[in-house]
């Protein structure tokens, strides 16, 4: 971490606007915070030593409580979704059936004719002089059969899962028996690597952040619900839950259903992903440059919204009616090709202003780093300190957190039942995008706005946000439970 | 590796042989050449089946990992048939696939696919629409695979109504083998199949 961030954060007393990008405290937090935060979620960033030696602590405890040898605490272990209490409490009271669900007995005694040790059944060979071994299912094969057959599943990148090489026969090879017929070292190596990838993937409690080419694993006790987690290394937002990019207010199970369906239907959707537009008064092609959807043509001074070309003017009142999409009421009377139409278009409505988001949200990326240089520069020339400037820096850390929220609104509302409560939800919705488009506004014109009026459009931006994540986000209600520590 | 291939496979030919003389199972197995990369495979059909009295060949690849990896394999007949491509000859079959072992052998395998034969697995299946006809009208299908097995096959009996329509495609300048399919799939209705050839191929 560079010294420039740690000064960013030297002070973070009491206000919670910094865990959208925030490096220092993945770990455990203070309650009080779940209490203002509702996408609160405790949660840890661990490093691969840190995994190993918890995953370590588990194996221990087992092949201590059971007198097993640790390689077959490991395939139980992998069998059980790493319960090591469960497979205690089973195996006191039928070893065999823990024996057989974990693969390392087979279901059914083997029977003779299956058990050669004077031809081997894989090579065609007999190699007298050849040594023979086998798994608990008695399926005898000559130890070069074995070493190739290890060597070809750990290059398909298989280990826990290898199995014996008999037909119809589950039975798996646990690590001892692996590792003492695979000889060469780098093999043996990518054995392991896989093996504790895959320990990781099958542990409840542990997820790979799935950042590109990062190392490190979060740490948490629930699988329910959007759940937010934040990477210490590549900052990446995950949804502990389900892998996917942190998705709130939207559940796992609409996500990913919209992420297929955005998928399925880019092509439709690609005209719309154009970075430029037609100023609606004179012409002139504008392009987009900022993350603000209030655009202002250079040459012609007016304003106009970027995702519907309306007027701005319109768009101040408090009721935001860009972002809400009208479902028409004739349309049960239409001809099915109509109510295709029309579902294209409400798809489109929605996965617009998704996209649209989105774009904004890398511009912004790139406005903070500017700020950040412009920020360095001032100080540099003796115009302030950090601390001076912090506001500044905190604000549009703060409309990026919003605009993600934003963002991550549309697939929620475009599966959301028509009534009432679909109506509420755009209701706040739109004021949300209202709020933080002010403060896109301000953020970019940062230098020339007033302080305490920055500082109030952030104020009122993140009540929005946090308002509809409380009254839309449904795991809430038992935050407890998930604090307790397993 | 590609030793241990070479020399199981030349056994597991010995092996198809000996077994055809005594139990006269009728399974073949042969070398393309004088290399043992791609093999030819040959099953009759299934007695009390539609593909009974047929002849079906099939293409072997053997990869250089083999036996610790499975064959390829694929129909070069044309079947009619829930578990295999009616376009590629492809075969669903999860010894095939990850319920491979290292100690199965060709001849196991040709055996399972004669098994597939005789007991489609429409719920696991290769040919969606095939498997959909399996599922929904049995006896259409039971004629047009006894008829696909009679024209590509060798099997014994021609079903005459089906031979018609073809030829009434055929002879209005249609691909037999495009006709063929299109009838199939529309359950031997001509006009369906019409409007599909020409709306595919204007
Ligand atoms: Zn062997
Ligand atoms: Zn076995
Ligand atoms: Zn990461
Ligand atoms: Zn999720
Ligand atoms: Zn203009
Ligand atoms: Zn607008």
């Amino acid at each position: 971490m560079s010294a420039e961030s740690d000064m960013e954060y030297s002070d973070n007393d009491g206000d919670d606007y910094d865990y959208y990008g925030e490096q220092d405290d993945c770990d455990m937090e203070t309650v009080d915070r779940s209490k203002s935060d509702p996408e609160f979620f405790l949660y840890s960033c661990l490093k691969v030593e840190e995994v190993e030696k918890l995953l370590n602590e588990s194996i221990e405890l087992l092949s201590n409580s059971l007198q097993i040898t640790p390689s077959l605490a490991k395939v139980m272990l992998h069998a059980y979704g790493w319960n090591a209490q469960e497979i205690i409490n089973k195996y006191r009271e039928n070893a065999n059936e823990v024996l057989v669900y974990s693969r390392v007995k087979p279901r059914l005694p083997v029977g003779q004719a299956n058990s050669s040790r004077t031809n081997c059944a894989v090579c065609a060979n007999t190699p007298l002089l050849h040594k023979y071994s086998a798994l608990a299912c008695g399926h005898y094969f000559c130890n070069d059969c074995w070493a190739m057959h290890f060597e070809v599943q750990i290059m398909q990148g298989v280990s826990n899962t290898i199995q014996c090489m008999a037909q119809d026969c589950e039975v798996r090879a646990p690590e001892d028996f692996v590792l003492s017929h695979v000889t060469k070292p780098t093999l043996r190596e990518r054995y392991q690597q896989f093996m504790f990838k895959d320990h990781v993937k099958s542990h409840p409690q542990l997820r790979f952040c799935p950042g590109p080419n990062c190392q490190w694993i979060f740490q948490a006790w629930t699988r329910e619900g959007a759940r937010r987690v934040e990477c210490r290394g590549c900052e990446l937002l995950t949804c502990f839950s389900c892998g996917a990019p942190h998705h709130a207010p939207t559940d796992c199970a609409t996500i990913r259903r919209w992420l297929t369906k955005c998928a399925d239907d880019s092509e439709t959707a690609n005209y719309i992903s154009a970075h430029t537009k037609d100023c609606p008064k004179c012409q002139i092609c504008i392009e987009k440059n900022g993350g603000c959807n209030h655009m202002q043509c250079g040459a012609c001074r007016h304003d106009f919204c970027w995702v519907c070309s309306g007027d701005w003017k319109t768009h101040g009142s408090e009721y935001y009616e860009c972002s809400r999409y009208k479902e028409d009421p004739n349309l049960a009377n239409d001809s099915q090709h109509a109510q295709a139409r029309e579902a294209l278009k409400k798809y489109l409505h929605y996965y617009e202003r998704w996209e649209n988001h989105a774009r904004s949200l890398k511009l912004e990326e790139q406005t903070l780093a500017s700020l950040k240089s412009r920020i360095n520069q001032k100080v540099m020339a003796g115009e302030g300190t950090w601390i001076d400037w912090q506001y500044l820096w905190d604000a549009a850390r703060l409309l990026k957190r919003c605009r993600y929220t934003l963002q991550y609104t549309y697939p929620y509302a475009y599966y959301m039942e028509v009534g009432p409560r679909k109506e509420l939800f755009e209701y706040q919705q739109a004021q949300l995008e209202a709020e933080i488009e002010n403060l896109s506004w301000k953020v970019e014109r940062a230098e020339t706005t007033d302080r305490g009026d920055l500082e109030n459009q952030m104020d009122i931006a993140e009540k929005r946000r946090t308002t509809l994540l409380k009254d839309f986000l449904e795991f809430n209600t038992n935050n407890a439970s998930s604090s307790t520590k397993v | 590796m590609a030793n241990i291939a070479a020399q199981r496979i030349r056994r597991e030919i010995k092996e198809v042989m000996k077994n055809e003389e005594t139990a006269g199972a009728s399974i073949k197995l042969e070398l393309i050449d004088n290399r043992w990369t791609e093999l030819k495979g040959e099953i009759g059909g299934p007695p009390d089946t539609p593909y009974q009295g047929g002849t079906f060949i099939l293409e072997i690849k053997v990869p250089e990992t083999y036996p610790f990896n499975p064959p390829k394999i694929r129909f070069l007949t044309k079947i009619w048939h829930p578990n295999v491509s009616s376009v590629t000859g492809a075969i669903c079959l999860d010894i095939l696939k990850d319920q491979w072992a290292a100690a199965l052998t060709l001849r196991t395998v040709l055996l399972s696919i004669q098994a597939l034969l005789a007991a489609a697995e429409p719920n696991d299946p290769q040919d969606a629409v095939v498997a959909k006809q399996y599922r929904e009208d049995p006896h259409m299908f039971e004629m047009t695979a006894i008829h696909w097995t009679n024209v590509y096959a060798g099997g014994p009996t021609p079903v005459f109504e089906f031979n018609q329509k073809v030829r009434v495609l055929t002879e209005i300048g249609v691909n037999e083998q495009v006709a063929r399919v299109a009838l199939s799939t529309y359950h031997w209705d001509i006009e369906r199949a019409t409007e599909e050839i020409f709306s595919i191929y204007p």
